[in-house]
């Protein structure tokens, strides 16, 4: 993966587990934010970026060209970094991702919305006031609709890009709780900068270093006997 | 010196010039308020030739609401291709926004000579009204695409990667994250634009507007009067025109144009209420 001339992920060779949590630790600048958005081909919208390799899906590379980026991004959500409601209702919001890839029902709809609001332990705080501006939600739901609308394309992975670094303690905790639960039907890749929550979420940790990957593995293993001297030092707070 | 005192002398510096700019703005309210006495139902609906204003109303009318529905779409879709399609800092993005900015600059009187040598006689409309939407629509094309480029800029980059990450497609993203966004920036744009070509008379003195009148063009292509170019005719043309007259021209012309920015006013603060972020 290249930005312009700058090589800024190299060779990084990962196999993530289907229905499982995989966190990406390591300092900032590392390219674990570049490594997420080029699961869904969302780095083809930063200008002079060129890639190399491939990420497969299913044994499918996404950069295939029989593949069009939408297709991709349909089988491949995202939450970002600071939650981005669309200028819509919420249940607009929640029904944008499933109208784009053609479901009209009304009925249908109405239910799509419903489940995922409920999956994103939403649907009490907003079911009366589904029509209103999704702005005038607090961040922290802001964020959790985000994660509704992710599931309601009914993707196969979910990729959250620090979902919590905007959020106030309680808001992350009610988080945390939602991504414990969803790792039941999806795989979750999140990028996370803090190490407590990597343990407290996930079950597989990678770790990254100036565009490389240093070591991958059980949580557990990760954060408890480190193969590597980076990660290790890493972990416990030498650099980072 | 005290610094307290030479504190006291800045803030008298500061504020002199703030009193010239006020005073100048309220005298000028004062003699605009001159041809407040004019104005009346009969001076609005009667026409030129009975001593009213009611041909330039419809002429200013008529010209801007031309000119906006040939700009809108030209100057909008532009835009949103300078903004959302054409590659970042590509040589052709340059040329274009600097074509822009030097047709912004160009005195009106300027691009009114271009309009009667291209439009009026190369095209062959003559003196005309569509000769004047055309002349105008370049000088409002500038500040439509300026304007909705920067409304289009303004627009976090996460509302693109909102609707990008579930799938949409560009022109999706567009329609659905980023325009409902920037509507009222558009908006704003559309009738700063609209301002302009209400208030301008260069650009219409050679290409739309005749001396002699003849009541209300049938088509776009017989001759149009304005507000604006009624108020020059009074003041060059017609001897002994009462001062009155003119100032109630210029308060009907001033109030057009206000009505346009509250207009703009109300949508923008409803849209406010309506999406923070």
């Amino acid at each position: 993966m290249w930005y312009g001339r700058k090589h800024v992920l190299k060779n990084i060779n990962i196999k993530i587990p289907e229905k499982r949590v995989t966190a990406i630790i390591g300092p900032s600048g590392c390219g674990k934010t570049t490594f997420l958005k080029s699961l869904n081909r969302l780095i083809e919208l930063v200008d002079g970026v060129r890639v190399e390799g491939e990420v497969l899906l299913d044994g499918v590379n996404i950069y295939d060209s029989q593949l069009t980026p939408t297709e991709v991004r349909k089988r491949v959500g995202m939450v970002f970094q600071k939650p981005n409601p669309l200028p819509k209702s919420i249940y607009e919001n929640v029904a944008y991702g499933p109208k784009l890839h053609g479901i009209r029902d009304k009925e249908e709809l109405d239910k799509i919305v419903k489940e995922a609001l409920m999956a994103a332990g939403l649907w009490d705080e907003v079911k009366d006031r589904l029509h209103d501006s999704a702005f005038e939600l607090s961040v922290g739901q802001q964020q959790r609709l985000c994660i509704a609308r992710a599931i309601a394309v009914k993707p196969e992975v979910i990729l959250m890009d620090e979902p919590c670094a905007s959020l106030d303690p309680i808001s992350t905790a009610k988080v945390e709780a939602l991504i414990r639960e969803l790792r039941e039907e999806y795989t979750i890749v999140i990028v996370t900068h803090s190490l407590q929550q990597a343990m407290r979420i996930s079950d597989y940790t990678a770790f990254f270093y100036y565009g490389e990957l240093i070591e991958f593995g059980p949580t557990k293993k990760i954060f408890e006997e480190p193969e590597h001297e980076l990660t290790y030092r890493y972990i416990t707070g030498q650099f980072g | 010196m005290r610094p307290e005192f030479k504190d006291k002398i800045m803030h008298v510096l500061f504020l002199v010039p703030t009193l010239i700019a006020a005073g100048m703005l309220v005298m000028m309210l004062a003699f605009m308020s001159e041809g407040i006495g004019q104005i009346s139902w009969r001076f609005l609906s009667s026409s030129i030739f009975e001593g009213g204003i009611f041909e330039p109303i419809m002429g200013t009318f008529f010209l801007f609401l031309g000119t906006v529905l040939i700009t809108m779409p030209i100057g909008i879709f532009a835009a949103i291709y300078l903004v959302e399609y054409a590659p970042r800092d590509s040589k052709f993005v340059r040329i274009v926004d600097q074509a822009i900015n030097n047709l912004a600059g160009v005195p009106s009187i300027v691009i009114g000579l271009f309009g009667y040598t291209f439009f009026c006689k190369i095209l062959g409309l003559g003196i005309s009204l569509v000769a004047g939407w055309l002349t105008l629509t370049l000088m409002m094309l500038p500040i439509m695409i300026r304007g909705t480029e920067e409304a289009l800029r303004m627009i976090p980059q996460s509302f693109r990667e909102a609707a990008m990450a579930l799938g949409a497609t560009k022109w999706e993203t567009v329609r659905d994250a980023v325009l409902p966004a920037a509507m009222p920036g558009i908006l704003t744009s559309i009738l700063l634009g609209v301002a302009r070509v209400a208030g301008e008379t260069a650009a219409i003195i050679f290409t739309a507007s005749v001396l002699t009148m003849r009541g209300l063009p049938r088509t776009p292509l017989e001759p149009v009067t304005s507000l604006t170019f009624y108020l020059f005719v009074l003041l060059v043309a017609i001897p002994k025109t009462s001062y009155k007259v003119a100032f109630g021209v210029a308060l009907v012309l001033f109030g057009i144009v206000f009505l346009f920015s509250a207009i703009a006013t109300v949508i923008r603060m409803y849209y406010r209420r309506k999406w923070k972020w």
